[in-house]
């Protein structure tokens, strides 16, 4: 549950790496009162966010839900390619009460105009925690080939995508696909469709011979769902869409499948869910595969 | 005709399936006593509340007294809304409260149990519960023997049964082996499920985690580097309105005898081959077994007199209703215990309980043996301290790691820092109540964190050898003000091999 944030700001435009540690150092020794005890800075990992503009809006909105349960030094980037070339900041030191002390966690969010949007890992690198997992949420559809996610996904121990927001599915899959020996991905999409694969699951042995599903929901959620029953059933499974903004509903062989119990989580539980896994999702990776 | 079986679900595969309990009825007994209302049924709300209960469930409560249904449900809900962690929504209490059900029991009378049976036999029907049950037993020992056996008597050939004991399991080694016994008459050991709700904070299994998930701790772990152990479990409330309890039971048999014990035994044991319930608890009750009986100057005892606690004045024990004027029962014990094997030799675990301490505080200090030789000039020995490993199993879940650090400025001033992980810093999701996961491991049948009766065995002998030396001395009661870290000779017992009870 949400407590009192304690929210410590310092801006700056163009400024430095050096800058920008120096000024979370003081922010971290002004958060807690004199005489008392410092406040703890916690982390679990580097969270780095790539945030287009449009996209800004959204990620600050996930952001704030999560932070409190993962504590983390977070990399928001946002990627200005168009203005002349600078890095600005605003640096935030988060605290939430804990007992009689505070757990602070911090926020950095760099806005990269010009060149500097093209050699993202040389920003981050001298930011991230030493020896702690680094995650990066891409939003939208990645250019594949682009310096910038080349390189940020050559520094990261995880990429996390959210497949809805891409614009050419299954086209794309193929694409994520090539990537599955260069880094852990992980996608929101298909966390959103972990209760409706436990649903399906508990079908077994029934679903067996299913030949056809009709999935109401985003393109992503049934192209995934489609190609997770094709790779683990090991036959062909054909798949009609009928869009809708979330999954709202499945049939299988024209027999709709009943709701899975409990409420669809919220985006910042779908992003923690992903946070606290390391390891290749190796059913997922062939579910993307079988996507078409 | 051949059948063939289905082959394994493939589309299981990769999903976190969280772990659901079969279809059954939990059945409390002594559902009109506080347990119920401040722990049991919070827990089940939140339990339900995260969709962790059987999809077909139900809930008798049992107890002397006359109630309904309805009133029953009516007391439980105001029950959640006042000790429950989560926030009451009407639409899980409303699920929840669907399948409740009170028995007025009178527990020496076999005719309330006909009217349990009987509940329960239509409650299957209607819930679909296949005749699987719990049976908590939140009631004093003397009333579980009869219990046990009106349940086996009518035991039916469907479904499972479990027994979910509360402690105190006897008062002393013969009375829980009478237990142990007449619980074995009619059921398997695997049925039944002891319970010491220390094993399900999570802060006590993260002290497995702590030793078996990292590999800097367990090379250190034995008596080449750690010079001794302190585990203190403090409360600052007095008994609460429990004189008739704790005037028989005392601090020895309340804390002692079954919470201070698994500590000991979680923080000694050898690491276990896997984490299955028999492994676990055979590495504990190897330390029970290994531990030496302490001698009478090894142990003090105390009975808290009138003080202030958190600036507010308290009656001293005996002034306590319902607690004889010349009460002798103790309200402290401080210990100095040896786990005699070849890991812990000669290293001592001090421990100390009571009621009517300095504040609320629940730690198991490791501390370690003293750098040999400072090479800094100039610095008290006492500037420094030994690294201490603390482990905070409440209130502020953690851990922390006291070391010697430079005072920056000139010179080589020494002073001892804490690097801390707090629990609720580092994972936010909320700590589950210990009665959460044990009555969720009860319903799923993992008995790991529940205590197997030859632990309790030896945990009483241990009891009984120490109490039995308190029949003989003579001691002045009340010997510590309320408020205070406990009796004058619990420092002394510290003092008389020159080490200190943790600074506070």
């Amino acid at each position: 549950m949400a407590q009192s944030l304690i929210e410590t700001t310092w801006m700056g435009e163009d400024v430095s790496i050096a800058q920008i540690e120096r000024e979370l150092a003081r922010l971290r020794a002004e958060s807690s009162e004199e005489g008392a005890q410092p406040n703890l800075r916690t982390s679990v990992m580097t969270h780095i966010a790539w945030a287009p503009p449009e996209w800004q809006g959204a990620a600050e909105e996930t952001l704030a839900g999560m932070a409190e349960r993962h504590p983390s030094r977070t990399l928001l980037l946002v990627p200005r390619p168009d203005e002349p070339d600078g890095v600005d900041a605003e640096v935030s030191m988060r605290c939430y009460p804990v007992g009689d002390r505070a757990i602070c966690g911090e926020v950095i969010q760099l806005t990269l105009r010009g060149n500097r949007s093209r050699a993202p890992a040389s920003i981050v690198l001298p930011l991230l925690i030493s020896d702690l997992p680094v995650f990066v949420r891409w939003r939208g559809r990645p250019v594949w080939e682009s310096p910038e996610f080349v390189q940020l996904i050559g520094v990261v121990d995880r990429l996390i995508v959210d497949s809805t927001e891409w614009p050419d599915l299954p086209g794309s899959y193929q694409e994520l696909a090539e990537l599955f020996s260069k880094v852990v991905v992980s996608d929101i999409a298909w966390e959103r469709t972990e209760r409706w694969r436990s649903l399906l699951a508990s079908l077994w042995p029934g679903i067996r011979d299913v030949r056809a599903i009709r999935v109401h929901g985003t393109a992503a959620q049934a192209y995934l769902l489609a190609g997770w029953l094709r790779s683990r059933l090991g036959q062909p499974v054909t798949l009609e869409l009928d869009e809708r903004e979330r999954l709202e509903g499945i049939e299988l062989d024209g027999q709709p499948a009943s709701f899975p119990p409990g409420a669809p989580p919220n985006a910042s539980d779908v992003l923690s869910a992903q946070l606290d896994r390391f390891s290749r999702d190796r059913i997922y990776e062939e579910a993307v595969r079988a996507t078409s | 005709m051949t059948t063939t079986e289905a082959p394994p679900n493939p589309l299981l595969e990769g999903l976190t399936l969280r772990r659901r309990p079969d279809p059954c009825l939990l059945v409390i007994f002594g559902a009109s006593g506080d347990l119920t209302s401040k722990k049991l049924m919070p827990a089940l709300y939140s339990l339900a509340l995260r969709r962790l209960l059987p999809d077909k469930f139900g809930i008798v409560g049992a107890a002397r007294s006359e109630e309904s249904d309805d009133a029953f449900r009516e007391r439980m809900k105001q029950a959640v809304k006042d000790h429950a962690r989560d926030p009451f929504k009407d639409e899980i209490w409303d699920e929840l409260a669907a399948g409740m059900r009170y028995v007025t029991l009178d527990f020496a009378d076999d005719k309330g149990e006909d009217a349990l049976a009987e509940k329960l036999k239509e409650l299957d029907e209607e819930r679909g519960t296949l005749g699987n049950r719990v049976y908590y037993f939140a009631v004093p020992p003397s009333a579980i023997g009869t219990l046990v056996d009106e349940i086996a008597a009518r035991r039916s050939a469907e479904g499972w049964v479990r027994l979910v004991i509360e402690k105190p399991f006897g008062h002393d080694l013969e009375s829980a082996r009478e237990l142990n016994a007449k619980l074995q008459e009619s059921f398997a050991e695997n049925e039944v499920y002891r319970i010491d709700h220390y094993l399900g904070k999570e802060t006590v299994q993260n002290m497995l985690a702590l030793r078996f998930a990292n590999g800097i701790f367990e090379p250190i772990w034995n008596r080449q580097f750690i010079d001794h152990v302190q585990i203190t479990v403090a409360e600052s409330i007095g008994i609460e309105g429990r004189a008739g309890y704790y005037e028989q039971a005392g601090a020895i048999r309340d804390i002692f005898q079954n919470h201070l014990l698994q500590l000991v035994a979680i923080t000694a044991m050898e690491p276990p081959i896997d984490f299955t319930a028999d492994s676990v608890r055979n590495e504990k009750l190897k330390v029970l077994k290994s531990m030496h009986t302490p001698g009478p100057k090894h142990v003090v005892r105390g009975q808290y007199g009138p003080g202030f606690v958190e600036g507010v004045e308290v009656r001293g024990y005996r002034e306590e209703e319902g607690v004889a004027q010349g009460s002798m029962t103790e309200t402290f014990v401080a210990a100095k215990l040896f786990v005699d094997n070849w890991r812990w030799a000669d290293t001592p675990f001090y421990v100390r309980m009571g009621k009517r301490l300095a504040r609320r505080e629940t730690t198991i200090a490791i501390q370690f043996k003293r750098a040999p030789h400072p090479p800094f000039a100039h610095t008290a020995d006492e500037d420094l301290r030994p690294n201490t490993l603390l482990i905070h199993v409440q209130p502020n879940e953690g851990i922390s790691l006291a070391i010697g650090a430079k005072v920056p400025g000139q010179g080589m001033t020494i002073r001892t820092v804490h690097m801390d992980f707090l629990y609720g810093g580092a994972f936010r999701e909320g700590l589950p109540d210990a009665y959460e996961r044990l009555i969720l491991d009860a319903m799923l049948g993992d008995a790991t964190l529940f205590t197997r009766s030859d632990e309790i065995e030896e945990q009483w002998e241990l009891v009984d050898a120490i109490v039995s030396f308190w029949r003989r001395d003579r001691i002045s009661f009340p010997n510590y003000p309320a408020g205070t870290w406990g009796p004058s000779a619990a420092d002394e017992l510290m003092q008389r091999d020159g080490r200190s009870w943790r600074s506070h």
